[in-house]
């Protein structure tokens, strides 16, 4: 019982702060019934513990023991009762004796002083407890729930003249969009640009709205593909055995659906020309190519389950000799493997062969009918041919429809890619952009902009339309340096491109301050590059001379030419990416680039760089 | 008379014996009563006692008063390096005989004595320590083929110095085993120390008188093993012999860390005769817990062995079997 009473404010304890931490954090109610439970498990336990240690079976003479070792009579009474029980027969005379002499010397025993029934002192701070607890049960605590603040609704930004960029793309797709669905999909990616561009979404409602149109386009796609490509191959080395079909194989080899659906056309238009039959020769050797290539796929499909068939039971016949404790070699395991492997393959080929035979179906019908045609009449057979010609223009049409939405997943990727990119140094970023966007359309304040970033030590030269036009240099407390020539600065922390001969003169204007501009040829001082002026009497006095002379004027031709690609950038970074002379240098450029690309020459990382590199210097209107 | 009452009879003859014991070798040794206790606890129960103190505390002097005490034939044997086994059992030597014939004879060595005091046993040789050892368990010798008895009573008190390990020869735990057992003789108190000396260094030397005789004692003997041993008691023995092992049911920490082996079985025979003893000597008819406890240190305290830790903390043995004694219930079920 002290033991008990010992132990008993441990488990009270804990279930008073369990029961406290319930009243005063209100946790949901899951937590509640945890935390409770773990507060009423320690309580648990010591109920059990008392209930068993009551039940629990005592030693023998427990009792006697407890009197002899409170009266101090060296196991007497234990002693005496212990050979009491023993049958008068077996007990020894000393035995006998002892049994007297504990009934002489133990007179008056008090089993209240054996086992006194004292209430441990610690009780009363268990019935403290016991009472807080109560007392916290029945408290009612009254607090504050602070609510989650409402989400912030931050809506993803771009710059307009991306925006432009992706509406440009989107109305070219759509322009070029022929396949329903592939239309749809532009509509979708169209409304999704029109969103960003109302700030009707957040970042992550734009990628999901991508990630959506994402995996439509990529339903199935590759998979349809090469089946449908693996199906055609088949029918092109059926129909390469023919001399009349030979064009259409070729054309078929070569993935082009639509030389494959003429040279099918002139086909059929031969069988029709009684003038000039084909021989019957020629024609049986057709018919024999056109019926394989009709039935290509079905025996594709048969072979691949046949060898599966025979796989199968190879497997079986392996799996029969497994030991009867289920054990194996390691060598009949290692080929069970292999099989096993074997078969996965094959069931892949055969989900293609299906695949391709469910797509070709109408063309293999259209040939097989052909084949059939072929054997009463040429002009019947042309007329089959031509549906399948037909069917060979649909399938065209559905390559079509895959580019198209090829075409749609680049371009959202690219918009991916530049949200991504975006999100770094948002604000600071797109107002870079709108400024850069204005330049590029040669919208610039004429050199009115003076700025000064990074503390000054990043300084911008801003070209202006005219030349002579200087940016505002930054002068402050340093005397004013001649500036010779521009500096073009294209993107953040790029380099300064100077720009020999296109300005120049003193610049003493103030911190942010746009400076007024000397003449173009005038020496500049300070400045470390040579001017473009001379001095006046640099030459001497002018020449007297005698002779008499004739100004003649010579038109120079117009070739139609233009100027030099150098000249066309220059003039661009001058004048923004404007002008029919830019478009082309920039075409010429970018075709070069996109071939670079697909070659696969840029690692795929820097594709982004390259891409927005041509996307932000792009022709404006 | 009843069986009881003659029970009763013989009971309080033994303690009548016990003390004119004491009493005699009270007039000779001052206080130890203990050891004496100890020493006789030993001699009833037919066993043997190995005494360890410093020299000078009077532990030949004990025994030495114990056997004229007792009348009996007495021997003192001072282990050396040198002894040999047989300097202690005897040897065969050629005796002149009648009609001028010579003949081998067997000359019996000092073991063969009721009362046999082997001083600094661990001076000798392992050799000669382990032909008095064989004597004292099987409490007979064999020279050559001829096998010689030794006379009952048969009790050997072995000495030995705790200080001067030097060059002596420490028994091996099989031999230790065979002690019934271990009595630490402690340094007198100064009232010890006044009596010794006046009892000394006077002119008057004091002498003891046999006051009892050999027969008395075999047969004190023979009632000791009467005693009866109740269940709970013998089991209490048993557990506290179980809880000297290491890997016993109810050794306390203390064991398990510092404990290398624990006690023979021996042990617990030991605690349970000395218990019967003990309660001979208070005039109790069957021995207690109480005895047993009493008992446990001498039976137990050379039965334990160290293990590496406990040498190095110095732990003794005796504090191991206290820690045992003050955690182990009474009663179990």
């Amino acid at each position: 019982m002290a033991r008990a009473a010992r132990l008993l404010p441990l488990p009270l304890l804990f279930s008073i702060a369990a029961l406290t931490w319930i009243k005063v954090a209100r946790p949901a109610a899951d937590t509640e019934r945890t935390v409770l439970w773990l507060g009423l498990i320690p309580l648990a336990l010591f109920a059990g513990g008392v209930l068993e240690s009551w039940f629990r079976r005592q030693p023998r003479h427990r009792g006697a023991i407890l009197l002899d070792r409170a009266h101090g009579l060296h196991d007497r009474v234990t002693n005496a009762l212990t050979f009491a029980e023993l049958p008068a027969r077996e007990r020894t005379p000393l035995m006998d004796a002892a049994i007297d002499d504990a009934l002489a010397t133990v007179t008056d025993v008090a089993p209240r002083r054996a086992a006194p029934l004292r209430i441990p002192r610690e009780l009363a701070f268990s019935a403290a407890l016991l009472v807080a607890l109560a007392g916290i049960l029945l408290l009612e605590v009254r607090t504050t729930r602070v609510l989650p603040p409402e989400r912030h609704f931050d809506p993803l930004e771009m710059s307009a003249d991306d925006l432009e960029l992706f509406r440009d793309l989107a109305a070219e797709l759509e322009r070029q969009a022929q396949d329903p669905e592939a239309a749809a999909a532009v509509r979708r990616f169209n409304q999704l640009i029109e969103d960003i561009a109302a700030r009707r979404l957040d970042r992550t409602e734009v990628f999901q709205r991508m990630a959506e149109l994402d995996r439509e386009l990529a339903r199935g796609e590759q998979a349809d593909k090469e089946a449908l490509e693996a199906g055609l191959a088949r029918i092109a080395e059926e129909l390469e055995k023919a001399g009349l079909s030979r064009a259409v194989s070729a054309a078929l080899k070569q993935r082009n659906l639509a030389d494959a659906e003429k040279a099918m056309r002139e086909l059929a238009e031969a069988l029709k020309n009684k003038k000039q039959a084909p021989s019957k020769a020629e024609l049986e050797q057709l018919r024999a190519a056109i019926q394989k290539a009709s039935q290509a796929s079905q025996a594709a499909l048969k072979r691949i389950e046949s060898q599966r068939q025979k796989l199968e039971e190879e497997r079986k016949s392996l799996l029969e000799k497994q030991q009867p404790d289920g054990g194996m070699n390691e060598q009949t395991r290692r080929l069970l493997k292999k099989k096993e492997r074997e078969l996965e393959r094959l069931d892949r080929e055969k989900d293609r062969a299906k695949r391709a035979e469910r797509q070709l179906s109408k063309l293999d019908r259209e040939l097989a009918q052909a084949a059939q045609d072929l054997m009463k009449e040429a002009g019947l057979s042309g007329e089959d041919l031509e549906r399948a010609a037909e069917d060979i223009n649909r399938m065209a049409r559905e390559e079509m429809s895959d580019q198209e939405k090829e075409d749609l997943r680049k371009r959202l990727q690219e918009l991916r890619e530049l949200l991504r990119q975006q999100g770094k140094d948002g604000k600071e970023r797109l107002e870079r952009l709108r400024r850069f966007s204005q330049r590029a359309r040669g919208q610039q304040g004429g050199g009115q902009q003076g700025e000064e970033q990074g503390g000054g030590q990043q300084r911008r030269g801003q070209g202006g339309e005219r030349p002579g036009e200087g940016q505002g240099e930054a002068g402050g407390s340093q005397p004013g340096r001649g500036a010779n020539g521009r500096e073009i600065v294209l993107g953040r922390g790029s380099k300064s491109i100077p720009m020999p001969g296109m300005g120049g003169g003193e610049s003493a204007g103030s911190s942010g301050g746009a400076g007024e501009k000397s003449g173009g040829s005038g020496a500049s001082e300070g400045g470390k590059e040579p001017g473009t002026g001379h001095d006046d009497k640099l030459a001497g006095d002018k020449s007297e001379l005698k002779g008499r002379t004739q100004d003649v004027t010579a038109a120079a031709a117009d070739t139609g030419e233009g100027t030099a690609s150098s000249q066309v950038i220059y003039g661009a970074a001058e004048r923004g990416f404007v002008g029919r002379g830019y478009q082309k240098v920039y075409t010429d450029y970018q075709t070069v680039a996109e071939k670079v690309m697909d070659e696969e020459k840029i690692p795929p990382g820097y594709r982004f760089y390259v891409q927005r590199y041509f996307q932000l210097i792009r022709p404006r209107e | 008379m009843s069986n009881s009452e003659r029970a009763r009879e013989d009971v309080e003859r033994f303690r009548e014996r016990v003390g004119k014991l004491r009493e005699e070798i009270a007039r000779v040794i001052v206080g130890n009563r203990e050891i004496v206790d100890g020493t006789l606890t030993c001699m009833l129960s037919g066993s043997h006692a190995l005494l360890e103190g410093v020299p000078g505390l009077g532990k030949t002097m004990l025994v030495r008063t114990l056997a004229d005490c007792v009348g009996l034939k007495f021997s003192r044997i001072q282990f050396t390096p040198d002894l040999m086994p047989a300097d202690i059992i005897g040897t065969t030597v050629i005796e002149d005989g009648e009609r001028g014939k010579t003949a081998l004879e067997f000359r019996k060595g000092p073991v063969f004595a009721n009362i046999v005091l082997a001083d600094e046993v661990n001076r000798a040789t392992p050799k000669t320590q382990s032909a008095l050892l064989e004597a004292m368990q099987e409490h007979r010798v064999t020279v050559g083929r001829t096998t010689y008895t030794i006379e009952e009573p048969y009790f050997v008190l072995a000495t030995q110095n705790p200080l001067e390990m030097e060059g002596t020869y420490p028994l091996p735990e099989a031999q230790l085993d065979r002690f019934f057992f271990k009595l630490h003789v402690p340094f007198p108190s100064r009232e010890e120390l006044h009596a010794i000396v006046d009892r000394t260094t006077t002119d008057t030397e004091p002498k003891v008188e046999h006051v009892i005789t050999r027969d008395e004692i075999l047969e004190m003997q023979k009632l000791v093993r009467t005693v009866p041993v109740a269940r709970h008691v013998q089991d209490f023995a048993i557990r506290v012999l179980q809880a000297t092992h290491p890997d016993g049911e109810d050794a306390p920490e203390q064991v398990r860390r510092f404990v290398r082996t624990g006690a023979s079985p021996r042990g617990a025979q030991a605690m349970l005769l000395a218990a019967r003893v003990r309660a001979l000597f208070d005039g109790r008819f069957a021995a207690s817990i109480d005895d047993v406890k009493a008992s446990a240190l001498p039976a137990l305290r050379h039965r334990l062995l160290l293990n590496f830790e406990g040498e190095a903390e110095g732990v003794r043995a005796d504090d191991i079997i206290q820690g045992i004694l003050s955690v182990l219930p009474e009663a179990k079920t």
